[in-house]
């Protein structure tokens, strides 16, 4: 489902920074991987790569059979919009959208039609348990809430590959526990392949897999 | 201090799109104050320049209007004892092939006493006989670029005379006047040139040494009598600058409206400024700033940005004076009849001052709210991330409060608005009212907005349609602007068309003759005058039904420099009969055609505050007029003003029967071209002569609007350019404000072009919700206009009359702006990194 080959990845500033040095990895539909690392050991910057939203300095990069750097930016964000959901640490709602607006979102922008973006958008709050809240602001909701919105909204059209940077990260322990098992639900449910960039080991144990990343190496890949 | 350094420096320079395009509305506004003061005041310069430089020593000078006065005259002064020297004068200015040329008719005998002429070489002037003895002679300045014994052909009043250059002036003094395009001339040859008959246009005198100015009045006012003006020569730059009153005043209110509209976009980005930078000010506030010290840091960055963008708008507007000086030199002879044009740019220190007071000031006043909220940030709430803090509740509320106050204060001062204090007050309140009220109604409108614009694109117009609401801060000031700018144009475009009706209107009745026979293709120069004679041979001529005589002139009444046109009143009357808009319209034109009376226009009696019935005093050289007023009309002859008088009276109170224009109506059924043909024919060789068609003055009546409206457009123009540099401004800082959430949307699957749509809906729906506001106060601002052109500028109630078609061409014109102005906001928002902007906070 996801592979990577030789990937580099540089930033440009006043001095160079490598992120990423050759880094190999391939993972397979359906699995669920936690990736940890030191602050700045370029987990996240992992994750960016293999959701499209940048692009490699070197190497290749394949999901679901698309080679990314073979594509443009409109080619990369149909990619993203089809293949891909995306769970952030501070779940990056419009805050002038209600509930039900935020999950429509990625579904209006593939131009689905109405009726059918509204059954799909309210199914999908009731799986995240939030059927009650749909006509809610973001900022009426508290922090697990907004965090389930954003799973619903990374769910919109059951995407195979879910990313989820720090999904547990702005959030208390019994919140983030709940937010991850629901994750773990949705995934033995939905059967996507789920990637979650982790400080946390207790969330990164709870996969079957777990990529340890340092210095821009995969420095351990532990299955269980 | 160096809290401006490591904090508002950075900031500066990181966004320094946005603090160009903050500053440029002040640019702008300031370039209009100065430009249009600079080349006001470059052209007033150059005729007091003119006015000294022909002085000479001359210390007063006795005139009696443009008419001027018999020779007589001159022998009275020359007899008071307190006179050292008295020369008389003739001053016209006459168009050539190198532009306007100023002649000068002086008494070379005597002249000499007055004025220094310095020539070149070996000339005859020499001996001023010779030069008398030869009427072709001609003195001109080195300037003109023609050499001695040159021959200059030129139109007279005696047909086509060449005249010989016998002395070249050198460049200074006297020769510098009129920016060095001066001939001299005998007098006695400049009255046959110019037709003026045994007349004089004034006396230059020189005092004997220890008489002072006001015994030297005195005398020569009791010598020559109270239909003179005795002044220095200065008195006639004042007069000049009397005329150019309406202009100058309105070259002011585009300034203003310019920089209170820059003011809307300075309060709008320090607006923004202070939501973008709440972390920073949350940072300072949690290190111990205090809350002045966060209030003086934005003030002193206002203040900062407001100082740069003055001094870039004062060099901006001195290379746009250069510009436009040509312009206003033109429109004051086209418009007033006075020919001069300014060979330099004066640039006044004061007015630098009052620019840059006026450019700190408005970004001040513009930061003063911004600042105020900045001080209030909540460290606490600052520092959360992702936690918006709403600065803006309570202050809207006391917004809509104050607007409401205004809007009650404004109806009163309606009720009252016949005492002009008031009036301008409210005025001023109306306006007010409209301001507070924009954040509020934007934020009306663009919930109005968000269905229609969901209905055309879902995503696209919601998430448009939503950062207006969201952000009513970020577009609040732009709108504002955009409202301002669009009323202006609104009010100036709805009194240009009612303009254009009631002069159309006018033309329709007053200018109805057939063909008008005139001394300038220009009809309102008024240096060559005919001899009365001439239309009893124009009454001969085949297929000419009727003559009327005029003779226009411009005189002092009640101090100030009005058109008095003398002609047969009864004829007027029978054939284009104005309609009295106070009076009786038959008694008015039978008792102004016995002699009895005057008939006023509308602008005369109001700018100078006459009514029928009163006594107007006229000086004439026969002895002070004393006519009634019989009767008010509709009459656009004049900026000043007009009075219409029998010309039996004029001939007997100015000893004068020239006259300026022959009005010639036809036999039915004869041919214009052919009647005119036969006058040129008569006459066109015998002297100067031009013969106009109805439609040609019609035209030219036309031309000379426009070049009045041109003005207009410049102000329209400038309008429009702040608006959009608000949309700009607007969109850039809206862009930056949401970088997370566009990075979120593309994240999710927004391609760049349903980005691009978002801002570009954002921008039209700015246009639309401008256009509204801007159209709804366009209509009170159009009633405060037509009303202010009524007390205080043209005198003339031109009528209310919204411009529906100028509202529909600027529709489209502003959302094409907003558009436009969309495109690098728009651009920017799509090739940003969109892992930064994620992380963007």
């Amino acid at each position: 489902m996801i592979h990577l080959r030789g990937v580099f990845k540089q930033f440009d500033g006043k001095r160079k920074v490598t992120a990423l040095e050759g880094v190999n990895l391939s993972i397979e539909s359906g699995e669920m991987v936690s990736i940890i690392g030191p602050s700045g050991s370029g987990k996240s910057t992992l994750l960016n790569l293999i959701g499209g939203l940048d692009r490699p300095t070197e190497g290749e990069i394949e999901i679901d059979g698309s080679l990314l750097a073979k594509l443009d930016d409109d080619g990369l964000t149909r990619v993203r919009r089809d293949k891909i959901g995306f769970i952030f640490q501070f779940f990056n709602l419009l805050p002038t959208l209600t509930c039900l607006e935020n999950v429509s979102l990625p579904l209006h922008l593939r131009g689905w039609p109405r009726k059918k973006i509204e059954e799909r958008a309210k199914e999908l709050l009731s799986l995240v348990q939030l059927g009650a809240r749909m006509d809610h602001l973001p900022d009426e909701l508290s922090g697990g809430e907004r965090q389930r919105v954003a799973i619903a909204r990374a769910l919109s059209v059951y995407p195979p590959i879910l990313l989820a940077d720090e999904p547990t990260g702005n959030l208390d322990t019994s919140t983030g526990v709940e937010i991850l098992r629901l994750i773990r639900d949705l995934h033995e449910r939905l059967g996507a392949t789920v990637l979650i960039v982790t400080h946390d080991l207790a969330v990164a144990d709870s996969c079957r897999r777990t990529i340890h990343i340092r210095d821009g190496h995969v420095f351990q890949d532990v299955r269980r | 201090m160096i809290l401006l350094r490591l904090i508002s420096w950075p900031y500066a320079r990181k966004h320094l799109l946005r603090t160009l395009l903050t500053t440029a509305g002040i640019v702008l506004g300031v370039a209009v104050f100065v430009g249009m003061h600079t080349a006001n005041q470059s052209v007033l310069a150059a005729f007091h320049q003119t006015i000294d430089r022909i002085a000479g020593q001359t210390q007063l000078q006795i005139s009696a209007g443009e008419p001027g006065f018999e020779e007589s005259v001159l022998e009275k002064v020359q007899n008071v004892a307190e006179v050292r020297a008295a020369s008389p004068v003739i001053e016209a200015t006459v168009q050539t092939d190198r532009g306007n040329l100023l002649i000068l008719g002086v008494d070379m005998l005597g002249d000499r006493s007055l004025r220094t002429y310095d020539l070149e070489g070996d000339a005859s002037i020499d001996d001023p006989l010779v030069f008398l003895a030869q009427p072709d002679s001609l003195l001109v300045s080195q300037n003109l670029g023609v050499k001695l014994n040159a021959r200059i052909p030129m139109r007279t009043m005696e047909g086509e005379r060449t005249f010989v250059v016998r002395g070249i002036m050198k460049p200074g003094g006297l020769a510098s006047a009129f920016g060095g395009n001066l001939a001299i001339m005998d007098i006695y040859a400049a009255q046959k040139i110019f037709g003026r008959g045994r007349r004089f246009d004034r006396i230059d005198v020189a005092l004997q040494d220890g008489v002072s100015l006001d015994q030297g009045i005195a005398k020569l006012r009791a010598a020559v009598g109270p239909g003179f003006q005795v002044e220095p020569p200065s008195s006639r730059g004042e007069q000049f600058e009397a005329t150019s009153r309406i202009y100058a005043l309105a070259s002011n209110i585009t300034s203003v409206f310019a920089l209170f509209i820059g003011m809307f976009i300075i309060y709008n980005t320090f607006a923004i400024a202070v939501t973008q930078r709440r972390s920073e000010i949350g940072i300072l506030r949690a290190l111990g700033a205090t809350r002045g010290q966060i209030r003086t840091l934005f003030l002193t960055e206002s203040a900062i940005s407001g100082l740069i963008g003055t001094l870039a708008g004062v060099v901006f507007g001195i290379v746009m004076a250069r510009a436009m000086a040509g312009y206003i030199g033109g429109l004051l002879e086209e418009v007033y009849g006075v020919a001069q044009t300014a060979d330099s740019i004066q640039v006044e220190p004061w007015l630098i001052a009052t620019a840059i007071v006026m450019g700190v000031v408005t970004s001040l006043i513009a930061a003063v709210i911004p600042a105020r909220a900045a001080a209030y940030v909540d460290p606490v709430k600052a520092l959360q991330k992702g936690r918006y803090q709403s600065l803006g509740e309570g202050e809207n509320r006391m917004r809509r409060r104050w607007a409401m106050a205004c809007v009650v204060a404004a109806a009163l001062a309606l009720v009252l608005n016949r005492y002009t204090p008031i009036f301008y007050a409210g005025y001023v309140l109306a306006v007010l009212a409209a301001v507070l009220m924009a954040p509020a109604a934007s934020l009306w409108l663009a919930r109005a907005l968000r269905p229609v614009l969901a209905k055309l694109r879902p995503v696209e117009g919601t998430l448009a349609a939503d950062s207006l609401i969201q952000g009513p801060r970020r577009t609040s000031g732009t709108v504002a602007a955009l409202m301002l700018s669009l009323a202006l144009v609104i009010s100036l475009g709805g009194l240009a068309r009612s303009s254009y009706n009631s002069i159309a209107e006018w033309m329709r009745i007053a200018l109805n003759p057939d063909l008008f026979v005139t001394t300038a293709e220009s009809v309102t120069a008024r240096s060559f005058v005919f001899p009365a004679s001439l239309g009893d041979g124009l009454r001969k001529i085949d297929g000419i039904d009727e003559v009327q005589l005029v003779r226009s002139v411009r005189v002092l009444v009640k101090n100030t420099p009005v058109m008095v046109v003398a002609t047969d009143v009864a004829s007027l009357g029978r054939r284009g009969r104005l309609p009295a808009v106070e009076g009786s319209t038959e008694e008015m034109y039978r008792e102004a055609a016995a002699g009895r009376g005057l008939i006023a226009s509308e602008n005369f009696a109001r700018l100078h505050g006459a009514r029928v019935g009163e006594v107007l005093e006229i000086p004439a050289p026969e002895g002070v007029v004393k006519l009634p007023v019989v009767g008010i009309v509709r009459d656009f002859s004049d900026q000043q003003g007009s009075l219409v008088m029998a010309r039996d009276v004029f001939v007997k109170y100015w000893h004068d029967d020239s006259v300026n224009v022959f009005r010639i109506y036809l036999k039915p059924g004869a041919n214009g071209a052919s009647v005119r043909q036969k006058i040129l024919e008569a006459y066109g060789n015998q002297q100067r002569l031009f013969v106009l068609t109805n439609a040609d003055l019609r035209n030219y009546v036309i031309r000379v609007t426009d070049q009045w409206f041109g003005l207009t457009y410049v102000q329209i123009a400038v309008a429009v350019l702040v608006a959009v540099l608000g949309i700009v401004n607007a969109l850039t800082v809206s862009i930056t404000d949401r970088r997370r959430e566009i990075g979120v949307l593309r994240a999710v699957g927004g391609m760049r072009q349903q980005i691009r749509h978002t801002v570009w809906m954002e921008a039209s729906a700015i246009g639309a919700i401008g256009l509204v506001l801007g159209f709804a106060l366009g209509a009170v601002q159009l009633y405060y206009s037509v009303e202010i052109a009524r007390r205080d500028l043209i005198g003339i109630d031109i009528g209310y009359a919204y411009p529906l078609s100028t509202a529909l061409v600027l529709a489209p014109v502003i959302l094409a702006a907003a558009f436009f102005a969309a495109i690098a906001p728009g651009e920017s928002a799509v090739r940003g990194s969109l892992v930064e902007a994620l992380e963007y906070e």
